[in-house]
């Protein structure tokens, strides 16, 4: 139920994909001329940036196509040998069971010089020999390193996704999922993740966590504009980090306000380290580091600032020891949320205070403490005298209505209450303390 | 109109009144016949009468109409150095013309005004000692800066005796035409813990069933207004549930709006008897007090407050696991 909406949402047929339409038309194109023999060019280089769909639609058409896809990526070894024992054996055969097949190099531009040495000459020779169609990926296809590979392959564009692709295939998603999701906040997810379908996927689905609506008041709380990486990526960072040095780069790669990223690891550093060993240690560092931030706030002394972020990334990549590993999705700070939910009952509640502390020669803050809650009782058992303090303390209406009274006609209120009740309001909604009266 | 509110109805208006603080009623008095006195400091838990007696020694002083010369600010509520400048300054420079030759300012909750604030009062007192008389109110008079301190009178109030207690509410029983039974009596006097405020407003509570008052009624009042948060708090901790107590004690920060001071101190006072091995109630002093202090210095009361359950969640899950 928790996968990554990434992989649940996965597109497995092409006109599933958003965007890049004509792009996808060039491949089945391309595919259709291999059903008469190896065409001129035997590879094709799809290159664009992250999250448009490269790897997704040819996927897609090995599925639609019925044909066998072999996939090398990043993660595997590409040195000479291991290429042509993988893809130098699927170039040359075909699949047991006389199926056609389909050969994707993942990724190229991430071929590694030393470590994966002779790999783009393996790659060249390949794909000039090859007797099945071979298509590779690039997110910057005018690396020099890859010069040879341009050469012998077709480039294909992919584009960055618009708000008009985009949108209307995140709103099917929602609607699978289940949540409402205002139009402006899928524009502003769009925006910010500059048309990267992963991540406006994985910034969807941590926004929308454990809730059936999204407004784009609460989107914007995401605050970030020349956005590296998502947030998502950073704390992911900041959770399985093996350095410090590696998790240090977190605050880096997330453009997010500091204050807010010092939220974003709070609020999941529980869900993701399961362990009472690793969450103990990584909520002292976490305190820590709120130490360091307070002490900045104090002294204005910034040079501090390190000292607080270190703590926040890498203290917290260090608690991880016995956490058993599980997916776990990132979730929107709830405090935040929780905040300014309550700001409107908060509001009420200090003016209460204001309200007693003018009458009990107390102050707001104790007030809430020391009469509220029997006053809260009183009313519920005993209208008559639950109105009577009501009146005495002068609330407005709105502090009235919250604490479950039906404000009083004023025909009812004699001319004197009806002054007293109005000094009584300009007394606590002055924002300088006054003199007090008192009361005998 | 008649105060609502019993604990303000029947708070005294004289120092005459006054029936406990024997002691500190006794200088007080002394001031109000000479009509003169220093710079006060009074020290004392809450509902011990602090603020009676300085509204009393004003009131003999000054007689009924002292409003004029007495101003009443809530140093938690106007705190801060502008306010010591402004409102503060306004009223202490201006001579009174009348037979005593000096105003009282009142500031209650004075341990709550930061240490720059507190550094600018105390220039305020200086200059304009002739004029007015300051009283300080405090819980704790360890939190007033030494130079203050060093300027005034103090004055420490204790909690309520026990049979003072009764003997207050009895009477406001009596005018309230509340029937109090003995059981309920002696069960508001144990849960006042020396509160004369906490009385009064227990009893108006339990008044408000309009019913006789017994213990049962008392606890059910007395539940309500504190219900037992932080046990609740401790117990999901101890369980490792700690996205749960996390969340419990969010909402006891943000909703019910209680200190984080005040909840540390009463996890405080738990960490001797919870059942976690005893070299952790040691480390988890210790946390605490790191905490209390980084509190004072202004520290997120959630972020550090959570860091202490999670350090309890993880002694709870070794006392399981031995």
């Amino acid at each position: 139920m928790n996968a990554p909406w990434t992989v649940k949402h996965r597109p497995k047929m092409l006109a599933d994909i958003a965007g890049n339409k004509p792009t996808i038309q060039q491949i089945l194109d391309w595919l259709e001329l291999w059903e008469k023999g190896p065409p001129k060019k035997r590879a094709l280089l799809l290159h664009g940036p992250p999250g448009t769909g490269k790897t997704v639609s040819v996927e897609a058409a090995a599925n639609e196509r019925d044909l066998d896809l072999v996939e090398i990526n990043a993660s595997d070894k590409r040195n000479r040998d291991a290429l042509e024992k993988t893809v130098g054996l699927a170039t040359r055969q075909s699949d047991l069971f006389g199926r056609s097949r389909l050969v994707l190099i993942d990724e190229v531009d991430g071929i590694n010089l030393s470590e994966d040495r002779g790999a783009v000459d393996t790659i060249v020779r390949l794909v000039e020999d090859t007797q099945v169609p071979v298509i590779l990926t690039a997110n910057d296809p005018w690396d020099p390193k890859i010069g040879p590979i341009r050469n012998a392959t077709t480039m294909i564009e992919y584009r960055r996704l618009g708000l008009r692709d985009a949108v209307p295939y995140l709103k099917k998603i929602c609607q699978k999922e289940g949540v409402e999701v205002e139009e402006q906040a899928l524009r502003l997810i769009v925006d910010r993740n500059q048309g990267d379908m992963r991540s406006i996927m994985n910034d969807l689905q941590v926004l929308t966590s454990g809730r059936k609506k999204l407004t784009y008041e609460e989107t914007t709380w995401l605050g970030f504009r020349d956005r590296r990486a998502s947030i998502f990526d950073a704390l992911k960072t900041v959770f399985t980090s093996p350095t410090c040095l590696q998790a240090r780069r977190a605050t880096d790669m997330a453009n997010v306000d500091l204050d807010m990223f010092f939220e974003w690891v709070y609020e999941n550093a529980p869900r993701q380290l399961n362990d009472p060993r690793d969450l103990s240690h990584a909520m002292s560092a976490l305190a820590q580091a709120d130490l360091y931030h307070v002490r900045i706030d104090r002294t204005r002394a910034w040079e501090l600032l390190p000292y607080a972020l270190e703590m926040e990334t890498a203290g917290v990549a260090m608690s991880k020891e016995f956490t058993k590993p599980a997916w776990i999705p990132m979730k929107f700070p709830e405090r935040i949320q929780l905040l300014s939910r309550t700001r409107k009952k908060r509001a009420i509640e200090a003016e209460l205070g204001r309200s007693i502390g003018a009458r009990c020669h107390i102050s707001s803050r104790r007030a809430i403490h020391h009469y509220l809650p029997y006053i809260k009782y009183i009313l519920e058992k005993n209208a008559t005298e639950g109105d009577r303090i009501v009146k005495w303390l002068g609330l407005s209406e709105d502090a009235a209505e919250y604490l479950g009274v039906t404000p009083t006609p004023a025909e009812e209120s004699t001319v004197v209450e009806k002054v007293e009740k109005k000094r009584a309001k300009t007394r606590t909604t002055a924002a300088k303390p006054r003199q007090k009266k008192k009361t005998v | 109109m008649e105060s609502a509110m019993w604990s303000e109805k029947y708070r005294p208006v004289i120092l005459a009144e006054m029936r406990n603080q024997v002691d500190v009623v006794n200088r007080l008095k002394r001031f109000a016949e000479t009509k003169a006195m220093p710079h006060c400091l009074f020290a004392g838990p809450p509902g011990s009468g602090k603020t009676t007696a300085a509204l009393c020694l004003a009131h003999d002083l000054f007689g009924e109409r002292f409003m004029d010369a007495f101003l009443e600010l809530n140093a938690s509520d106007a705190r801060g150095i502008d306010v010591i400048r402004t409102t503060v300054k306004e009223f202490a420079r201006i001579a009174t013309i009348s037979e005593v030759p000096f105003k009282i300012l009142v500031l209650d909750e004075a341990d709550n005004m930061t240490a720059d604030a507190q550094h600018a009062l105390r220039r305020t007192m200086e200059r304009y000692t002739d004029t007015c008389r300051f009283v300080l109110s405090c819980n704790y008079s360890g939190r007033i800066i030494e130079p203050i301190q060093s300027r005034c009178a103090i004055f420490r109030f204790v909690p309520l005796e026990a049979e003072d207690v009764s003997a207050y509410v009895k009477i406001i029983a009596e005018k309230e035409h509340v029937h109090l039974t003995e059981p309920g009596l002696r069960a508001l006097t144990s849960a006042s813990e020396g509160d004369l405020r906490k009385a009064i407003n227990t009893l108006q509570g339990a008044s408000s069933l309009g019913k006789p008052i017994d213990e049962k009624v008392v606890y059910e009042v007395v539940g309500k207004a504190k219900p037992d948060d932080v046990q609740e708090l401790l117990d999901v901790a101890a369980k490792g549930d700690f996205l749960k107590a996390r969340e419990k004690l969010r909402s006891m920060l943000v909703q019910q709006g209680l200190s984080g001071k005040d909840i540390l101190k009463q996890i405080h006072s738990e960490i001797l008897r919870m059942p976690i091995p005893e070299k952790s109630k040691i480390e988890l002093i210790d946390a605490a007090g790191e905490i209390d202090y980084r509190l004072i210095q202004g520290a997120d009361e959630e972020v550090q407050l959570s860091s202490l359950l999670a350090h309890l969640a993880l002694a709870s899950s070794q006392k399981r696991s031995s």
